[in-house]
């Protein structure tokens, strides 16, 4: 839409299109800024000054400062010639990597070695493969060479195949990538543009883009079908950002192809780097040299929007676009299980070494007692008499060092390599299901849950502190203007009025939002002429329509004669500005480069955006410089209430300015986003001298920004204070009940805000977080000193109330602190007293914090206690909050994707909070802790059965069990079940979990998985390892057992016992977990057929001949019941007589009706 | 990335679709341990175990076993471990036994070696069979040194601690003074004979070393109807076993004399093991052992006490299931009224 010619002539005389050759005379001259001035600046806000930091990212007006260091330190880079690349325009260069990407990262050749060296970087997988190196030597052999390396070969085996598979697909969407076409410039022509392939456009080709084409290669543009060389881009995948971002070619460049000839130049830019947000390069073109800034360059992945086509040259291709070099993974954390999960292995490591020492020991004292008979046992045969020498026997000592190795082979299973593999797969599925929830969509921006860290899905049972971010994440972030202070009057009673329309020709033009209207304000704006009021109000709109960076776009309805006006622009409070100023009727229709066009109560109006100073976060304010219809020249600006009192008019009417600062007060405190709205009108040499400089400004080559800010802060001064508005930020549905809910399970929540104290303690309120019951603290301090005081006051407050609380009724204490006072205490020894101040208070509220306090806070409580930390938000100043709690979400919002990117999970509300961890974190928790409890016995009692048979084979480590087997026993035998079961079991329903959320507290207290389980757990194991050999051993003692058949019911017999144990505590059967148990059970008989049918065996057909026995079944038998009498006796007494809360939840949900129960006491919550 | 992401066919929605399975929400049953589940499973087991436990104690004790050790009788020496390896001694040794209670046909005659490890991890490997299987593979002797070649470099079939130690004790039994037969056909597992050991397989170059470990093979009988062998092949999971000798298919009366002269060859004199000869008849539950019947009425009395346990201790601690003032929450309000 921006190549559209204006709709209305302007109405000064003389204003100049910007297609026209300057003019060099007065007055009309003046207002445009000179040829050489380049063209962006004019209209660019974005491009204003490459200083700014991101300047993609909306300025998050009240969200307090942000600083982002990538920026700060590229702040007075100019690009040197040692750090950068020279690319000739129009040259393919062969020098620079090509367009091809490649996201996969192995080929058909590198596939085996470099998968194996990224699986043996476990050490749990150089364990195995020790000792299956170990297994190989001939002395210390116990399985076949075969049958040894099975289990590693598996497990390696299906990670590589999971690796291939999704290397496989990214191969695919490569070569889709790759072979996409472009048109590019045949070299050495002038407009000949030949399609290529991605993969073969090289630096320096010129290309051609069509609107919503996708652009191949980070590019500088060159020319756009905008005459002014405008073009606009989506960014959408590269920053989740659906808006438009406005880009320009420099008029230079522009010129040149608008005039059908070629660009020859030299461009030099800086190295590859990651930052999307900045770019710095010059480009030399007849013998001048061009500044070129991150407003010049469109980059891979984004889209051409309304702009019929856009030439540029390649600058980064390939693996050096700046979306590939961004597209790192999340941070790998490690879960709270897996952590503690190794206490245990080094447990089961010494046992495994005990028993390893026990055999060999026993052993070393079986061949003492019997030296000197072993010549003439049958059974040893110590001499080989064809030489008279001994046979594989290599003395005592030797002996006991060669069966530890031994026995540390046969019983490694005790550490269980199964169950790393197993708790991915679980993780696996349990993101599949957290991924495939209804609860978790958000239909309003179609996204879904995404679990980008597959390794912490248990951690989100555990939380016990949640960090949340307040804008974009309790709030909507749709900024919805509510109130206006104008001169002193408070205009705050709203009402739908419709919204307001412009005709233009035969068409009306309607904004898509409409914002409520107060009908006293309208009156004024429309009835009361031409008074001072209505004047002061009118500018006031128009400051709000002007003093912006909103694209106007007119979209097509299905009405031909109707057309909705869309205002596109970075900061949703920007657009809610806009928006209330169209519905009063001063509508901003359109922008070019260099004026806009405003239609002020149906009287189109065309206003020369002579200058506009961008807002950055040390300013807190923006402003632009408007040539008007009646020649003059004003400058509007809006920003922070502190950063505009500063500037004004110390002749100005105080009890204006009194009565705007009550108002803005009164809005602070609904919980309104203020800013503040002033006006300056210039006089001509005024704006000579501000022209002056800006235009010096703005050529210059070192310190661009810093000269820009100081031109702003000229100029910025004597402001008259125009009033104020009031912007709601909506809170997302459903936060109060979710903050609640959280509460209810013990969680706590605290809010780390960018706004004001006032803001932040208003949207306490509205999410129920604080209450009128509560005594607030506050915290808010300019030294170190006062802050210690206000610190040990509280300390001792807290004390007082939390001692009288244990008796009467329950005081609860909000801690305010502020950003200032942070400074001081962060990092310093003051942390201590506000880590114990903040524990004892449940509510904790963090306002204008910066994101690296942000993170400070989070590292406050992750430090200090072993409590599970999650941190929730939705920008790029959250990020580094979320990097450093142990879990973060981030929430896929209006903000971009940063907080997405660097997110263990995303998703689209703050409400799906709730049931993500008190569902699906109870859950993921219950059944991993289960899952590793289980894989640790399941093991143990296997490794205790073979152990028991050692003691009667003269300690040698014989094994009844083929050791097919006992290698199948880890991996087939029982390992399904437990994935299955840890991917579907249920201990409770959602509805119960959600309605009572307190039952969240098993993960916080490590109910499911402490040290006490684990123990219960080997001595079940103990027991059921007794029971499993020494019922059989008793039975067929003196009998004449063959070692392979007893040895298949020693193998049937612990798989039936554990796979029962697991049956037992199954919460609920549906049809698969039926399938995979008792088809586990099946398989193994099965295994155990085929094995004894094979007949270069030594157990061929052991298994049809001890089960055509009946004493076989009675054993069977009465090993499975025997086995699970303790487990039995130990769970029906405990869930009757000593029930958890889960239990208990368990009968109700069974019982009775849950929806029933107690509805009064916890109202019931729904989340869908 | 999430991994599913890209499952889904249509790009535009990615909503998840709802199914049963996607939600989680499979019709399931929900077992729960109530006080009537708890006391049935016990006395179910109970009511189960103890007829089945005196089933089998009577099916014991029906068995009607005779064992007799002979190997300290049998040896007149102190020297038992030269007497034993001096093959120039007549080593036949006549025991009397007294039948206790009428046997029954078929009469199964074992031999029980103590302390003897068949499982001993040197001797289990050292077997091989394929050797025992394919006339043309007599040369896998790998795994049976240092009994695989003899001494000239030719290939002992069968090979291998196991053959090598094959018994060779030999019994000849006569009742009332008159010789039965023993019949030694069938005593090992048909399918050994049939595909375990080939029936074109002779024995070669067996226990000509300078150790003769136990019997010596007939080369002339190929090794499936070695049925001695085949027995012995089959290792014992427990060091003191029993091997099926042969059957008396005669059933023998109370109080009829038995006269067993044995051919005590086998030593089991250097390492300290025993022998003995065991006669007994056969039943369903296998040989005479009333383990398994104790067991099962140890087991099944112990259900039934427990069922007996638990119904007190229901009565005596009743609870509401699913009562929520248990829940911990709330029973912390009740401990503290306030």
């Amino acid at each position: 839409m921006a190549s559209e010619r204006p709709l209305l002539v302007a109405t000064t005389p003389g204003a100049c299109n910007p297609d026209d050759a300057p003019s060099p005379h007065p007055p009309a001259a003046s207002l445009l800024p000179p040829a050489q001035q380049e063209p962006p600046l004019r209209a660019d806000p974005l491009a204003f000054s490459v200083e700014v930091p991101d300047p993609f990212r909306p300025s998050r007006r009240g969200d307090g400062p942000v600083d982002d260091p990538s920026a700060s330190s590229q702040r007075e880079r100019e690009v040197g010639d040692n750090e950068s690349r020279a690319v000739v325009v129009g040259e393919p260069s062969p020098e620079f990597a090509g367009n091809a990407i490649r996201t996969a990262k192995y080929s058909v050749l590198t596939f085996l070695p470099r998968n194996l060296f990224e699986q043996f970087r476990r050490l749990s997988y150089v364990y195995f493969l020790a000792i299956t190196v170990l297994n190989q030597l001939p002395q210390v052999a116990v399985f076949g060479r075969g049958a040894s390396v099975l289990p590693l070969a598996f497990v390696l085996f299906v990670t590589a195949v999971k690796d291939a598979y999704e290397d496989f697909r990214r191969h695919r969407s490569d070569r889709q990538e790759n072979n996409r076409l472009a048109s590019v410039l045949a070299p050495g022509t002038a407009g000949d543009f030949q399609p290529k392939r991605w993969k073969h456009i090289r630096v320096g080709d010129v290309v051609r883009v069509a609107s919503n084409e996708t652009l191949p290669a980070d590019m500088v543009l060159l020319a756009t079908s905008d005459p002014t060389g405008v073009a606009h881009v989506q960014t959408v995948n590269l920053d989740g950002e659906t808006n438009l971002k406005t880009r320009y070619a420099k008029q230079e460049t522009q010129v040149r192809f608008s005039q059908n000839g070629g660009v020859s130049g030299i461009l030099h830019c800086e190295r590859p780097n990651r930052n999307i947000y900045g770019f710095q390069a010059n480009l030399d073109i007849d013998g001048k040299r061009v500044s070129l800034g991150p407003s010049n360059i469109v980059l891979r992945g984004c889209e051409l929007k309304n702009t019929t086509w856009a030439i540029g040259v390649v600058v980064y291709a390939g693996k050096e676009t700046k979306v590939m070099l961004n597209s790192s993974g999340a941070p790998s954390k490690r879960s709270r299980l897996e952590t503690q999960l190794n206490r245990e292995t080094v447990i089961l490591s010494i046992m495994l070494i005990g028993m390893c020492t026990t055999a060999s020991v026993l052993n070393g004292l079986w061949l003492l007692n019997h030296r000197g008979e072993l010549e003439f046992t049958q059974f040893f045969r110590e001499k080989d008499y064809t030489t008279g020498k001994n046979y594989n026997y290599y003395g005592v000592g030797m002996q006991i060092f060669i069966t530890f190795l031994m026995a540390v082979i046969v019983y490694q299973v005790i550490i269980p390599i199964s169950l790393y593999i197993s708790m991915e797969l679980v993780r696996l599925g349990q993101a599949y299901f957290m991924g495939a929830d209804k609860d978790l969509y958000d239909e309003s921006s179609r996204s879904k849950f995404q679990c980008r860290a597959l390794n912490i899905n248990e951690d989100l049972g555990q939380i016990r502190y949640v960090f949340s971010d307040k804008t974009g994440t309790l709030t909507e972030n749709k900024m919805v203007f509510q109130c206006a202070s104008i001169h002193g009057v408070d205009y705050s009673s709203g009402e739908d009025t419709g919204g307001y329309s412009v005709v233009v020709g035969d068409n009306l033009w309607t904004p898509k939002m409409a914002v409520k209207t107060d009908p006293q304000l309208v009156k004024v704006l429309r009835d009361s002429g031409k008074n001072e009021e209505a004047k002061l109000v009118l500018e006031f709109f128009l400051a709000l329509a002007a003093c912006n960076t909103i694209v106007p776009l007119v979209l097509e309805t299905r009405d031909c004669n109707q057309k909705l006006i869309d205002y596109q622009g970075e900061s949703p409070d920007e657009q809610a500005l806009a928006y209330a100023a169209a519905s009063y009727g001063i509508v901003l229709v359109e922008r070019t480069s260099g004026y806009i066009v405003i239609d002020v109560l149906g009287d189109r109006q065309r206003f020369d955006i002579l200058g506009l100073h961008e807002f950055d976060s040390d300013r807190k304010r923006m402003s632009v410089i408007v040539g008007c219809p009646d020649r003059t020249i004003k400058l509007y600006v809006k920003g922070a209430d502190s950063s505009i009192f500063g500037i004004t008019n110390k002749s100005s009417e105080l009890d204006i300015v009194r009565a705007t600062e009550a108002h803005l007060h009164k809005y602070s405190s609904l919980g309104l986003r203020t800013l503040v709205v002033g006006m300056r009108e210039l006089s001509q040499s005024e704006f000579e001298e501000w022209q002056l400089a800006y235009e010096n400004a703005n050529t210059a080559v070192l310190g661009r920004g810093n000269l820009l800010r100081s031109v702003a802060a000229n100029i910025e001064c004597n402001i008259r204070i125009l009033g104020a508005t009031g912007i709601e930020d909506k809170l997302q549905d459903g936060v109060p009940e979710a903050i609640e809910s959280l509460r209810q399970a013990n969680i706590k929540v605290w809010i780390l805000t960018g706004d004001k104290q006032e803001t932040a303690i208003s949207i306490g309120y509205s999410c129920k977080l604080l209450t009128n019951d509560m005594t607030q603290i506050v915290i808010n301090n300019n030294s170190k000193e006062s802050c210690q005081r206000s610190l040990v006051e509280a300390l001792a407050t807290t004390k007082k109330l939390t001692g009288l609380a244990s008796e009467a009724s329950r005081v609860t204490i909000a801690l305010i602190v502020d950003g200032n006072s942070l400074v001081y205490i962060l990092e310093t020894e003051l942390q201590e007293e506000l880590f114990k101040l903040a524990t004892e208070c449940s509510v904790v509220l963090c306002c204008r914090v910066a994101p690296l306090q942000k993170a400070g806070i989070v590292a406050l409580i992750k430090n200090r206690t072993d409590d599970m930390t999650l941190a929730i938000g939705d920008g790029a100043n959250d990020v580094s909050m979320i990097q450093m709690a142990d879990v973060g979400v981030g929430i896929s919002g209006q903000e971009g994707r940063q907080a997405v990117m660097a997110s263990d999970f995303s998703m689209g509300q703050f409400r799906f909070l709730v049931p993500l961890l008190l569902v699906h974190g109870h859950w993921n928790y219950q059944r991993m802790s289960y899952m590793i409890l289980y894989n640790f016995y399941k093991n143990a009692t296997f490794v205790l059965v073979l152990f028991w048979y050692v003691l009667y084979t003269a300690f040698t480590l014989t094994t009844a069990i083929t050791e097919w087997s006992s290698l199948l026993y880890t991996v087939l035998y029982t390992s399904l079940p437990t994935i299955v079961v840890g991917i579907l079991d249920k201990d409770l329903s959602k509805a119960t979990l959600l309605a009572y959320p307190k039952l969240y507290g098993s993960g916080q207290r490590d109910e499911k998985y402490n040290v006490s389980l684990f123990v219960l757990n080997i001595l079940e194991a103990l027991w059921q390892s007794l029971v499993v050999f020494y019922l059989p051993y008793f039975a067929y003692r003196r009998s004449t057992i063959d070692m392979s058949s007893l040895g298949d019911l020693w193998a049937l017999a612990p798989v039936v016992v554990v796979n029962m144990l697991l049956a037992m505590d199954i919460f609920r059967w549906n049809w698969i977990i039926h399938a995979f148990v008792w088809g586990t059970i099946a398989a193994t008989t099965i295994c155990l057929f085929v094995i004894d049918s094979i007949w270069i065996l030594p157990g061929y057909g052991a298994i049809f001949h001890i089960m055509g026995t009946g004493l076989f079944w009675l054993l069977l038998l009465i090993i499975v019941v025997t086995a699970m009498v303790p487990h039995f006796v130990i769970k029906a007494f405990t869930e009757h007589f000593m029930p958890s809360d889960i239990q208990i939840a368990r009968e109700m949900e069974k019982f009775k009706n849950v929806n029933q129960v107690n509805r009064s006491e916890i109202p019931m919550r729904g989340f869908s | 990335m999430d991994p599913f992401e890209m499952q889904d066919n249509s790009k535009n929605s990615n909503k998840p679709k709802y199914s049963k399975f996607t939600q989680q929400e499979l019709p399931a049953c929900k077992p729960l341990l109530t006080p009537a589940i708890v006391i049935s499973a016990f006395l179910l087991v109970g009511i189960i175990f103890i007829p089945v436990g005196l089933a089998s104690l009577s099916a014991s004790q029906e068995i009607v076993e005779l064992i007799d050790r002979y190997d300290t009788t049998c040896v007149p020496m102190a020297d038992k471990v030269g007497y034993i390896q001096d093959s120039k001694t007549d080593k036949s040794c006549i025991r009397t036994l007294t039948v206790p209670k009428h046997m029954k046909s078929p009469i199964q005659i074992y031999y029980q070696i103590g302390d003897f490890y068949q499982n001993h991890r040197r001797y289990v490997k050292s077997r091989s069979d394929k050797q025992l299987r394919y006339k043309n593979a007599a040369h896998f002797t790998k795994d049976c040194e240092p009994e695989g070649y003899t001494a000239d470099g030719v290939p002992i079939v069968p090979c291998g601690l196991i053959a090598w130690s094959l018994f060779n004790d030999t019994y000849t039994i006569s009742v009332n003074k008159k010789a039965i037969g023993v019949n030694k056909k069938d005593i090992a597992w048909q399918s050994d004979k049939n595909k375990k050991f080939g029936s074109d397989v002779y024995p070669r170059n067996f226990q000509n070393g300078n150790l003769i470990g136990g019997a010596k093979l007939n080369e002339s009988i190929p090794l499936s109807e070695q049925e001695d062998l085949i027995v012995w092949m089959r290792t014992a999971a427990l060091p003191t076993f029993r091997k099926l000798y042969g059957r008396i298919e005669t059933d023998i009366m109370a109080n009829d004399q038995l006269t067993v002269v044995i051919q005590n060859n086998y030593n089991t004199y250097s390492f300290g093991g025993s022998k003995a000869l065991v006669l007994s008849t056969t039943s369903w539950i296998g040989g005479k052992n009333n383990f398994i019947g104790v067991a099962y009425l140890i087991v099944g009395g112990l259900c039934l006490f427990l069922a007996l346990v638990f119904v007190v201790l229901y009565m005596f601690k009743p609870r509401n299931l699913g009562d929520l003032s248990f829940l911990s929450w709330n029973r912390n309000t009740l401990d503290c009224p306030n």
